[in-house]
């Protein structure tokens, strides 16, 4: 009967547990003290604990993931599997969109500014570059040059960064106008679109800093860098969805 | 304590998730006693009509979110699921834990409700514009308790897929692999697609109530029916990853109880689980007929949702089939498997009502609603969780439960649930309107509000004799007589100890062409 403990050991982590009660400080906690309690103290603090449980609990998953160096590539096909979901939460958002676009007597409704063509063209120039540079990245990885894989990884996230400045620099300017979050059913639609797929991006490159600590001291996983490729070109693909949705019609 | 908060094996993650969703259980039983006790007289006796509502919130969301979903899914895939495919673990162990303390924190954070000065009265649907405009209760606590548990669901739902693809033993073909694993397939490929509808949902609330944006506003341009519409494209399938779990644990019971492989394998498989997975996508709306939709709608889903009694009935037949002719043996989890057989029955049956657009002008929003889907979700899903845990205790903790105070146990379960919700679906027929504090207005009703409160305290009886079976034989139980003590023909049973080691098989284990789970002798006809 006791024949299965012979053959090996059970298995432990303390870094999903870390990982989650960090989660659960840091998103529900924080919101619920600041938002609902108007605590801005509480929320700082529960916040700033949550993150910082939730940076070790990744830091040690990632470092143990790497220890174990298994290449067994289920998680290139896990993440597929999991974008799929991904998809479905822009799909809801979109017919969200619609819906409120389609039965508006009017569009765009009174109070919407003018919003300019120009920055989302240039970022997306952007964000498919970001795509472009990390896949150069990987190439390197594979010909076994670590150090060009670090460079363009590095590119990436500049690009990524520039990305993200955009969008604050965007929101900062239409906000400046007069056009926030509750001015009407087009700022409902455009901030939800926008800042979900900018949490995206913050996500993704959160996911490449975690590539690229490791890849410092020489470490890669060539599951892991493919599952962060992988991800960040779905962030980029639906890009072309927001701008076409959002700024374009 | 440290081997169980920092495991990453399937089966103690299994455990972890059956504890967890047996709180909720409790917690939300509770309040449903509290519930039917203030029912129990006409006008306002035990607890505030505020607090009423926050009980039927708490109620409901613990036990979907809670129990049942986590229950039936977390608990269940995790600790058969790779044992019955011949893995040693899941594909992503660590993911698999994290998926598990997500459920827990979403609980934790569940029961804060109980603490915190505005606790959420919004049912657990959670409708705009109420819950967004004119309650003052803590909506963020709701919001995020969905997310936590949906996002561990999703979770779950990547590792389990992976798993089944890349983990069977070597020579397990898709058509050798057990009912039950298809039935999980089938339940986490629509939590996969629909989780997200509702994480959006619940987030388009949040984002209406604290950041002002205006989804669910009308005078702004948005529409409350928006809301209900993308709650329901998740929670109707939601009852399926409910439902098919269930229905799979059962067949496995079944045919290991009564010694017959099951009846149409290929049939329940391609036409019951995927049929309901891709019907079952399109029948939300019939959560809101009376809520206002174009006429092609109503009735287009009004079909939808009677032509999605075929895939159910395909499943069925199997169920009862399975049995034709078999040796069956009558244990405390056959009991509760058989019982199951009638609940679907009626179950499915006063679903059809329900099901016509007409019909629901009448009964809607009346307890006959009410007692349609605790039929199913609080009896038959409840009852075939009960079954497997009764079935499966050997396997978990290498001892036998006590027989007599199990049997003992279901009586008490059985017959007080029939107590409780036939009264309820007569005076719903009557018209006594669901979800009400006080029924002054239909004083005929207190008596069938009695008898249901006296089926209910038997229920509360029956759950306690059960749990204190579990806990009692789990510590101190006969031993079980060796591996397999039902004589199975699954993976679980045949090649595993009891309860299992680490990595599960001494042996990694290999099957043949002709290798089915079900591969029991046939015998002549009597």
């Amino acid at each position: 009967m006791t024949d299965g403990h012979t053959q090996h050991h059970w298995e432990y982590s303390m870094f999903p547990f870390i990982l989650a009660l960090g989660v659960f400080l840091g998103v529900p906690l924080a919101f619920a003290s600041f938002f609902q309690y108007g605590s801005g103290l509480a929320g700082a603090v529960f916040g700033l604990a949550g993150l910082l449980l939730i940076v070790i609990g990744i830091a040690g998953w990632t470092s143990e993931g790497l220890a174990e160096n298994s290449e067994n590539g289920y998680a290139l096909t896990g993440l597929p599997i999991f974008i799929v979901s991904e998809t479905m939460i822009f799909l809801s958002l979109f017919v969200s969109y619609w819906m409120l676009r389609l039965t508006a007597a009017q569009w765009p409704p009174e109070g919407t500014p003018h919003i300019g063509v120009g920055m989302p063209i240039f970022m997306t120039i952007v964000l498919v570059s970001s795509s472009i540079t990390y896949h150069f990245g990987e190439e390197k990885l594979d010909a076994g040059d670590n150090s060009g894989f670090k460079f363009w990884l590095q590119v990436s996230i500049g690009l990524g960064l520039l990305f993200l400045g955009c969008t604050l620099y965007e929101y900062n300017h239409l906000i400046h106008e007069g056009f926030t979050f509750g001015t009407n059913a087009k700022s409902t639609a455009f901030y939800a679109i926008t800042g979900f797929h900018a949490t995206h991006v913050l996500l993704g490159l959160g996911i490449f800093v975690s590539v690229l600590i490791p890849a410092l001291s020489g470490k890669t996983n060539r599951t892991f860098t493919g599952a962060a490729g992988l991800y960040w070109h779905f962030v980029d693909i639906v890009w072309f969805f927001v701008v076409s949705q959002i700024y374009f019609w | 304590m440290k081997e169980w908060i920092f495991t990453t094996d399937h089966k103690r993650v299994g455990i972890l998730y059956l504890i967890g969703s047996m709180a909720a259980f409790a917690v939300a039983g509770l309040l449903a006693m509290a519930i039917r006790f203030e029912l129990t007289w006409v006008g306002p006796t035990l607890i505030e009509a505020d607090t009423y509502n926050v009980f039927l919130y708490f109620h409901g969301a613990a036990m979907i979110l809670g129990f049942l979903i986590p229950g039936l899914t977390g608990f269940m895939a995790n600790y058969l699921l790779p044992m019955m495919i011949g893995a040693h673990d899941v594909a992503f162990p660590r993911l698999n834990a994290l998926s598990v303390w997500l459920y827990w924190f979403g609980i934790v954070l569940a029961l804060l409700t109980f603490v915190v000065p505005d606790p959420p009265d919004i049912m657990w649907t959670g409708y705009a514009p109420y819950s967004t405009q004119y309650s003052s209760g803590n909506l963020s606590f709701y919001v995020f308790t969905v997310h936590l548990i949906g996002f561990s669901s999703l979770l779950g739902a990547v590792n389990f897929l992976c798993t089944v693809i890349y983990m069977r033993a070597p020579g397990m073909g898709w058509n050798q692999i057990n009912f039950f694993v298809w039935t999980i397939l089938g339940a986490f490929v629509i939590q996969l697609i629909f989780v997200p509808v509702l994480a959006t949902a619940v987030t388009l609330l949040l984002l209406d109530k604290y950041l002002g944006t205006s989804f669910f506003v009308p005078s702004a341009g948005g529409d409350v029916l928006l809301y209900e519409n993308l709650f329901w494209f998740y929670s109707h399938p939601a009852v399926y990853v409910i439902l098919l779990p269930a229905v799979g644990a059962l067949m496995e019971i079944i045919s290991t109880m009564s010694k017959n492989p099951i009846f149409n394998y290929r049939v329940a498989v391609y036409g019951g689980v995927w049929g309901v997975v891709l019907l079952g996508s399109d029948v939300w709306a019939h959560h809101l007929y009376t809520s206002g939709m174009v006429d092609w709608v109503r009735i287009g889903m009004m079909v939808t949702t009677l032509i999605i009694s075929v895939p159910v009935g395909l499943i069925t037949i199997s169920l009862v089939f399975t049995l034709y002719k078999g040796a069956i043996r009558f244990n405390t989890g056959m009991y509760y498997a058989a019982s199951c057989l009638y609940l679907i029955l009626i179950g499915g049956l006063t679903g059809i009502p329900l099901a016509m657009s007409s019909l629901t002008l009448h009964l809607g929003e009346t307890y006959f609603v009410m007692a349609h889907f605790h039929f199913i979700m609080g009896m038959l899903a409840t009852f075939a969780l009960f079954a497997s845990v009764y079935h499966w205790f050997p396997k978990m903790t290498g001892r036998m439960y006590n027989e007599k105070v199990g049997k003992a146990g279901f009586w008490l379960n059985f017959i007080g649930v029939n107590l409780t919700f036939y009264p309820l679906f007569i005076i719903g027929v009557e018209g006594m309107p669901r979800r009400y504090f006080d029924y002054e207005m239909f004083p005929q009703f207190q008596g069938s509000q009695q008898l249901a409160t006296v089926g209910a305290i038997l229920v509360a009886a029956g759950i306690a004799v059960m749990l204190i079976n579990w806990i009692y034989s789990a510590i101190s139980g006969e031993k079980a007589p060796n591996n397999n003590p039902w004589e199975s023909a699954s993976l679980e049973w045949t090649a595993t100890a009891s309860p299992p080691g680490p990595g599960n098989f001494p042996q990694p284990p290999e099957v043949s062409a002709d290798w089915t789970p079900y591969d029991y002798q046939p015998r002549t006809a009597s």
